[in-house]
């Protein structure tokens, strides 16, 4: 007696699909449906507090948080810096799929021999007079413009992929001293450069200052404003541009260009177009659903953002000023212990990303239609 | 012309130089001494490893005469031991799961799917404060298994496999049905090898976003010894916050076999990038 094919089917699928779904049902499902359910209680890691269905409460509570309204401003604020590395990537993408090859037999081997033993020759120089670190910034000099002009493309791209990659805490610790606001490289570079021109420079306090370049706007009370200025979080936005703008978007991006059709290159050349009128008529449109792509992902992923640079580097201050909803959520649920706020926090966050990308969506939708 | 393509060269050498700087300043720092710190120099007058041997806790700290509380080999253990084990959990699961999706007919297959794919639009925080209380319950805070399997189970990797299974031509598992390979063996012999590339990817994903995972660990990890290295490295936020020089050497460490391992594994991650549209 065997089975129907169908039930033998549904078996089989059963088998393979089995180990990650109960994975999926324990770790995905299942906690999304008593986060749901949690956030209408008083749900808490405390022992003393019992668990009572409190409907709305949470939600009720949220509305009238300043701070919750303070944190979302917070998000929105650093979300300034994905505009600017999605056009930093495109930039590098462009620029990296331009002609690099030089002319000649092998002038592009020449040139990296050249350009190798001239910054040698410098860096040994620089050395023996005992300038180290310029003899060090020549030689690494040296070495990513030899590996560049070699390698073209690939080789400047495995240096503008690096920040991305190592992404994490190291790489967050090591920002953290480089906005040192005495000894940090940034400042004692911007100092050095006054010192230079004669010039009394003051320079931004970084990672300790509320102040930011919205600082003129007239914000409620507790949003601690500390003025128009650099702060906390333009500290965090040059960071964050700093890892992501060699990045997986810049890599999208440059497989959306070798996509796209060489004869509309070839047609717009016969019409005598300019390098900007090729970007902007060829390039840039086709480009549109990458582009599309990269900023639903960024906005999804930035909404959720900025807990490890919080956690890590300021445990949300200047005053709150690096607070994010996602380290609002952890600091509730976590050191506040309630999970329940904690989780109707993070039910708000999602319905904000959701709404956002429904209307990306629609507008992305009709504007490619167009 | 040539003019033009040179200037180019100097554009794109000088945003390198603008993309490693910090990690410059992070090596020339790392061999600083503590007096040299203040300093604006890339590489000191007096260079010295000291500041790796008290990081490893062969040398005390000079300020306090004491060894400091880190425990490097075993955070490298715990983090690789981890990332490891959710790598080779999240493959078998996924592409498991992917055999299912792309190439079995089966009733409801494609809502289960959708399913799936919904449940990625959800911040991850919105199950992050559920999955601590399930870890509660199974008794599995502070342990490998807390670590570990959580993060074996993962729709994205489904999806991604699932996509790149579905353009692998039917002729192949046909051809082997024909010749009386049951589902495991077309599963293990015919598609698995075809899917190497897309596998490779979300390995690498995988075993990175593991490796450099924060928020999991920093909820789960109560012990030291249980530390995993972005955990580890926040003894250096609190008591040893002021020793820039030290922080660097610790930094070094964390970076440095990522390095390499982005050198090796370039255009494997690269490929993997383009064809999952991946945020890694």
């Amino acid at each position: 007696m065997s089975a129907s094919p169908l039930r033998r089917n549904a078996l089989i699928a059963l088998l393979f699909l089995g180990p990650n779904l109960l994975g999926f049902l324990v770790f995905t499902l299942g906690p999304i449906v008593i986060s749901l359910i949690g956030s209408f209680t008083t749900w808490s890691l405390r022992p003393s507090v019992p668990l009572k269905f409190i409907g709305l409460q949470n939600y009720v509570d949220l509305f009238q948080d300043p701070n919750f309204y303070f944190y979302f401003y917070n998000t929105l604020y650093l979300l300034i810096g994905m505009p600017i590395s999605i056009a930093g990537s495109l930039a590098l993408a462009v620029l990296l799929n331009q002609k690099l090859k030089l002319r000649g037999p092998q002038g592009t081997l020449r040139l990296s021999l050249v350009a190798a033993a001239l910054t040698l020759c410098i860096a040994g120089f620089l050395f023996f007079i005992g300038s180290h670190s310029a003899a060090f910034l020549i030689f690494a000099l040296g070495l990513i413009s030899s590996t560049g002009i070699y390698f073209g493309s690939i080789g400047y791209r495995t240096f503008y992929y690096l920040p991305c990659f190592t992404a994490g805490a190291g790489t967050i610790l090591l920002w953290m001293q480089l906005y040192n606001p005495n000894f940090g490289l940034i400042n004692q570079t911007l100092v050095a450069f006054g010192d230079l021109f004669g010039w009394q420079i003051d320079p931004p306090g970084w990672l300790t200052s509320t102040k930011s370049l919205l600082g003129f706007l007239p914000l409620p009370e507790h949003f601690n404003n500390g003025g128009f200025g650099l702060g906390a979080r333009e500290a965090m936005i040059m960071m964050g541009v700093w890892a992501a703008v060699g990045g997986n978007n810049m890599i999208l991006y440059l497989a959306g260009i070798s996509n796209i059709s060489p004869e509309l290159y070839e047609a717009s050349d016969i019409d005598g177009a300019s390098g900007w009128q090729r970007f902007r008529f060829i390039t840039f449109p086709q480009l549109a659903p990458t582009t599309f792509f990269i900023v639903v992902m960024g906005l999804i992923g930035g909404l959720q953002g900025g807990f490890e640079q919080a956690r890590l580097m300021t445990e949300g201050g200047p005053a709150g000023t690096t607070t994010t909803l996602s380290y609002y959520i952890y600091t509730q649920g976590f050191e506040r212990l309630d999970l329940g706020y904690g989780a109707a926090v993070s039910w708000v966050l999602f319905i904000i990303i959701m709404g956002i990308t429904l209307i990306n969506w629609r507008y992305g939708n009709s504007a490619e239609a167009e | 012309m040539e003019i033009r393509t040179l200037l180019k060269h100097v554009g794109l050498i000088l945003i390198a130089i603008g993309m490693t700087v910090p990690f410059l300043w992070m090596l020339g720092t790392s061999i600083k001494p503590h007096h040299e710190v203040e300093e604006l120099s890339l590489v000191p007058r007096n260079p010295q490893l000291e500041n790796y041997a008290i990081v490893l806790r062969q040398s005390p700290d000079p300020y306090t005469g004491k060894f400091l509380d880190l425990n490097f080999p075993k955070w490298y253990f715990n983090s690789i031991f981890v990332a490891a084990w959710v790598t080779v959990l999240q493959v078998l699961t996924s592409s498991m799961a992917a055999y299912a999706f792309a190439r079995l007919q089966w009733p409801g297959r494609d809502k289960v799917f959708l399913l799936y794919l919904g449940t990625m639009m959800i911040p991850g925080m919105v199950t992050m404060l559920p999955n601590y209380q399930i870890m509660v319950g199974l008794d599995f805070i502070n342990t490998y298994q807390g670590l570990i399997i959580p993060a074996a189970f993962s729709a994205f990797g489904t999806f991604l496999l699932r996509q790149f299974m579905l353009g692998i031509p039917r002729s192949y598992d046909e051809a082997a049905d024909i010749d009386g390979a049951n589902h495991l063996q077309i599963f293990l012999d015919v598609i698995l090898p075809m899917a190497k590339p897309g596998i490779i990817a979300l390995s690498i994903f995988t075993f990175l976003g593991n490796f450099q995972s924060f928020f999991w660990p920093l909820v789960m990890v109560k012990d030291d010894a249980m530390r995993t290295i972005p955990i580890g490295l926040l003894s250096f936020q609190g008591q040893y916050g002021q020793q820039t020089e030290l922080i660097m050497a610790a930094t070094v460490m964390n970076v440095i076999p990522l390095i390499i391992l982005f050198v090796v594994m370039q255009k494997q991650l690269i490929s993997g990038i383009q064809l999952g549209g991946v945020k890694g």
